[in-house]
């Protein structure tokens, strides 16, 4: 291990029986563990670290070269060398009048010309002038998508929805995503084939689970209208992929394609045409909005020194967290019901990004790497899995995110439910790091009332929920992910470990359809003839 | 006797005219003697009928004689609703003796009491009178009313507003009395009603497409009932109009906001559909397909008689034809300039001088407002110089069997049985 390692161990190890209450007592901690930038606050004050640690941390940094690493990122270097490529997610909301030129070509003039189409096709149905088959104007908009395809604009959409402008509340958005065809199904028997549209989203397009559930869409389509494929292919699909040919060929109309690029990777899309759900929620303007907040992070996270570099810091604590105190799960929790879906997509993001155990040189890691992650909206979860992270025996870190404003200019009761959030929050958060500390009568209790504490837990706050606060807030772990990834010496780039479950089911979706069970472990065989032999019995 | 009229709706221009011209000394605050908007400068006989008595001198503008009239005429448009309070203050304080306000303004229900609160005495009253004229028929409707409906508590308010509209009832018309309250809904409540039918035969004429039946006749087989008579029962593509979009607007937030009833918001909304069949006819006859076709448009005014296009059909369908792609050249007797302040520089889109001019090259025609003009077109003419003899008629004009024989492929509301007996238009369609 390296020298900043080392001190880390040794400084793990110097802290291993100090309270988080005692941390907290030190003189001046939340002013010293609290940082701004870019629409949200970080407080580190409830990490279980002192100044020494937080500046071994920052020798961390220095000792990994993360600023030459943020540079290799944000210029577009091969930061993905299994799949050979940039990720460069952040040019996807770098503005108008800027550049960057890769191998001769501009990319953000690219990325603009995709920007314009999307909004002619977010105008033309906004204005009711995107007309079905029979002409009635379209109303419905189902997003077909999977993974990257569908959890950002889900998340967002569902985040920024009071962000409507007038002209988009004639168009309700759906999303359907599972392989079996649960959610479609449901929707199609509520939908008007005429007024219904759909958003074929896959960057490959060649994603299973979607191209079945297109399938469907387009089989519905046409035995409601009696109308031919290519007809209702062009008035009732866009296709948003990196693969406009292989669209093209499956019957898109070229004229209804947002294309993006395989240096996107699809759970860093929502930025590219991917976004076309969000942009039909909030406007071209909320959209844009959007952008500008991740864009006003990235720009953060490329200028501002190690000391107060959101995302470097959020990395760093996390690195503290699982490499030195041996925490291993991290409960993502909003206190606010509009980020409902940002567990499930920072799950995505984290897990399928750093679940990895190959470094780029291809050796096995020393170290943990990513954690299992999951939330839940925080009061919810109070009174689901709290219960656990006060007096359970696994180590859990949190991070508890929550606006300070909310409901403004609404009824007194609803501004006094977003109090009732924030005063829970705040409890939660204090409660965990210091246990029954936090009571005045706590030596009375008996053992099943009493409570260790000592969970460390980060608050992100942000001034209020809009499109540019929520933009900085996943650019910011988009990059935490990065900063991890560069320290584990792996790839977070890629998810070969998706692939080869994808290539068995090939396998045994013809074993199922040819009723044979042969060449298998005892296991697969032994349920495919169950299953086979239920499927006759009926 | 002198009295101030404000506003600029019609029924205020058409109270101008006519109380000047039966003798009144008409004092109006500011501006001109005439209307410039150009549907009301075309409103049939008002425009000579200012202009005589302005001539006459019976049509005055002067601010300061403006106020001093003993009766005063309020004609204004929604908006200015806070405007006629501090009006009515305004000329409550330079009168003292008696005054009479007289209320024909689309405020809402209450507004009189509110007006009426800011006046001194008992001799200073404000009475409504239902604003009922008809655009293209308002100068003949005021001085020959059906009825005359009076909203007031005061037997001296309403002597005093029967003596000042004594030439045009002569005693001899039905005299209703409500209170201001009421006869400020009464409107709204008529209006209501004429959209509900309207609303319904849309419907129906849609539904007998579907079931291939001639609406024709099934609507005179209706009329034979006396219960519901003949009036209204017309299908076509939609009503519009400002002012009667106004008052169905005002009775459907009464209703939303009193009742949750969503009654005339189902008909508002069903009626945008409505406005859209002629160009969902041509959608589907061209396969979804419709850039770079030529389409000739016959009438845009929301009906036949007047140059006013707010909220008419023509304008939803030539937004959507636009959208599409489509070039579109539209003629109209009256709403030219209309149309033409409302696409300045528009591209693919042109009016035509004349109606067979709109129709050169034209891969189809849609008919949109019934103008007397468009009734016996020279069919043959019309063929020769169209590129696809194809007309959408959105207002019933023609018998089916005839244009088909001049060679037409003929689309109409309610009647398709009769030209595309097994058509799949509007088969699919679900409300």
């Amino acid at each position: 291990m390296s020298p900043a390692w080392n001190k880390l161990l040794a400084s793990a190890d110097r802290l291993r029986g100090v309270h988080l209450r005692d941390l907290l007592r030190t003189k001046d901690r939340f002013e010293s563990l609290s940082f701004s930038a870019a629409h949200l606050m970080l407080d580190l004050s409830r990490q279980r670290v002192d100044s020494q640690v937080f500046n071994e941390l920052i020798a961390l940094a220095e000792e990994r070269d993360l600023r030459a690493a943020i540079k290799s990122l944000l210029n577009g270097q091969i930061v993905n060398p299994t799949e050979n490529r940039p990720a460069l997610h952040s040019a996807l909301r770098m503005p108008q009048e800027s550049s960057l030129v890769i191998e001769g070509v501009d990319l953000v003039s690219g990325v603009h010309e995709t920007l314009a189409q999307m909004e002619k096709f977010v105008e033309k149905i906004h204005a009711g002038q995107w007309r079905g088959y029979t002409g009635r104007a379209i109303s419905q908009v189902v997003n077909i998508g999977v993974g990257g395809s569908d959890l950002g604009p889900l998340m967002t959409c569902e985040a920024l929805n009071e962000f409507r402008p007038p002209e988009a509340e004639g168009v309700d958005i759906h999303f359907v995503s599972s392989m079996d065809g649960s959610q479609l199904s449901n929707l199609l028997l509520e939908l008007n084939p005429e007024t219904t549209h759909f958003v074929l989203s896959s960057k490959s397009f060649g994603t299973l689970d979607t191209l079945a559930n297109a399938s469907t869409a387009i089989d519905w389509l046409m035995e409601r209208s009696g109308l031919s494929r290519k007809q209702l292919l062009r008035q009732h699909f866009i296709g948003v992929t990196s693969a406009p040919d292989k669209a093209i060929s499956w019957g898109i109309s070229e004229h209804n394609i947002l294309r993006f690029w395989d240096w996107t990777g699809g759970r860093y899309s929502l930025w590219s045409g991917i976004g076309l759900p969000i942009a039909l929620t909030t406007g071209m303007q909320g959209f844009k909005e959007l952008l500008a907040g991740a864009n006003a992070m990235d720009r953060h996270f490329a200028e501002a020194p190690y000391e107060q570099n959101l995302p470097v810091l959020l990395a760093l604590l996390g690195i503290w967290n699982i490499n030195f105190q041996d925490i291993h799960a991290h409960a993502i929790l909003p206190y606010d019901g509009r980020l409902a879906h940002l567990p499930a997509y920072l799950e995505q993001l984290e897990m399928e990004s750093n679940g990895k155990s190959v470094k780029l040189d291809g050796e096995l890691v020393q170290t943990r790497t990513c954690p299992i992650l999951w939330g839940e909206i925080g009061p919810n979860a109070q009174h689901a899995f709290y219960q656990l992270l006060h007096q359970g025996t696994e180590r859990v870190m949190s991070d508890f995110i929550v606006p300070a404003r909310r409901y403004e200019g609404r009824s007194t009761g609803l501004i006094e439910q977003h109090q009732l959030a924030l005063a829970n929050c705040l409890a939660q958060a204090r409660v965990l790091a210091l246990g029954d500390a936090a009571l005045s009568d706590a030596e009375q209790r008996p053992a099943w009332q009493r409570y260790a504490g000592n969970q460390p837990s980060s608050v992100i706050l942000l001034e209020t929920l809009t499109p540019a606060s929520l933009g900085s807030l996943i650019a910011m772990y988009e990059h935490k992910v990065y900063i991890q990834a560069v320290i584990w010496g792996i790839n977070p780039f890629d998810q070969w470990g998706v692939e080869l479950g994808k290539k068995v089911a090939n396998d045994l979706i013809d074993s199922l359809r040819q009723q044979s069970c042969e060449g298998y472990d005892q296991a697969t065989s032994g349920l495919l003839a169950r299953i086979q032999k239920l499927q006759q019995e009926n | 006797m002198k009295i101030t009229v404000w506003g600029q709706e019609l029924s205020a221009w058409v109270a101008r005219a006519q109380l000047a011209s039966y003798g009144n000394t008409v004092y109006l605050a500011t501006g001109e003697t005439e209307p410039v908007v150009s549907q009301l400068r075309s409103e049939p006989g008002l425009l000579s009928a200012l202009q005589l008595a302005q001539f006459n001198e019976r049509l005055i503008v002067d601010e300061q004689l403006a106020l001093t009239a003993e009766v005063h005429w309020f004609s204004m448009s929604p908006d200015d609703a806070d405007y006629a309070l501090e009006l009515v203050k305004t000329i409550a304080q330079t009168i003292s003796g008696p005054l009479l306000i007289v209320n024909q303004s689309n405020f809402g229900v209450g507004m009189c009491d509110l007006m009426q609160a800011q006046l001194g005495s008992e001799l200073q009253q404000v009475v409504y009178l239902p604003d009922l004229l008809q655009a293209g028929q308002a100068m003949q409707q005021f001085v020959t009313p059906e009825a005359l409906l009076i909203g007031t508590d005061s037997s001296t308010a309403k002597a005093s507003l029967l003596a000042l509209l004594r030439p045009f009832h002569l005693g001899q018309r039905t005299i209703q009395q409500m209170t201001c309250r009421e006869a400020e809904f009464v409107k709204y409540a008529i209006t209501g009603l004429l959209a509900l039918r309207l609303g319904y035969i849309n419907e129906m004429a849609g539904l007998c497409d579907q079931l291939n039946l001639d609406m024709d006749a099934i609507r005179r087989g209706m009329s034979t009932d006396k219960r519901i008579g003949t009036h209204y029962l017309q299908p076509g593509c939609g009503f519009g109009g400002l002012q009667f979009t106004q008052y169905l607007q005002g009775l459907a937030e009464l209703l939303t906001g009193r009742r949750g009833s969503v009654l005339i918001d189902t008909v508002l909304a069903q009626n945008e559909v409505n406005k859209e069949w002629p160009f969902r006819t041509l959608w589907q006859h061209y396969n979804c397909e419709l850039e770079n076709r030529r389409i000739a448009i016959w009438g845009a005014a929301f009906k036949a008689g007047v140059a006013d296009i707010d909220n008419a059909p023509a304008l939803r369908v030539i937004d959507a034809l636009l959208a599409q792609g489509a070039e579109v050249c539209v003629h109209d007797p009256e709403a030219m300039q209309a149309l033409a302040e409302r696409y300045p520089k528009t591209q693919k889109f042109s009016l035509a001088t004349s109606a067979y001019d709109a129709c050169k090259q034209a891969d189809a025609l849609l008919l949109l407002t019934d103008w007397p003009e468009y009734g016996s077109p020279d069919f043959p003419r019309l063929k020769r110089s169209m590129q696809q003899a194809l007309i959408i008629d959105g207002r019933n004009l023609y018998d089916p069997h005839r244009v088909q024989q001049e060679g037409f492929v003929y689309y109409t509301r309610g009647r398709n049985c009769l030209s595309h007996p097994a058509s799949l238009s509007e088969q699919t369609e679900t409300a």
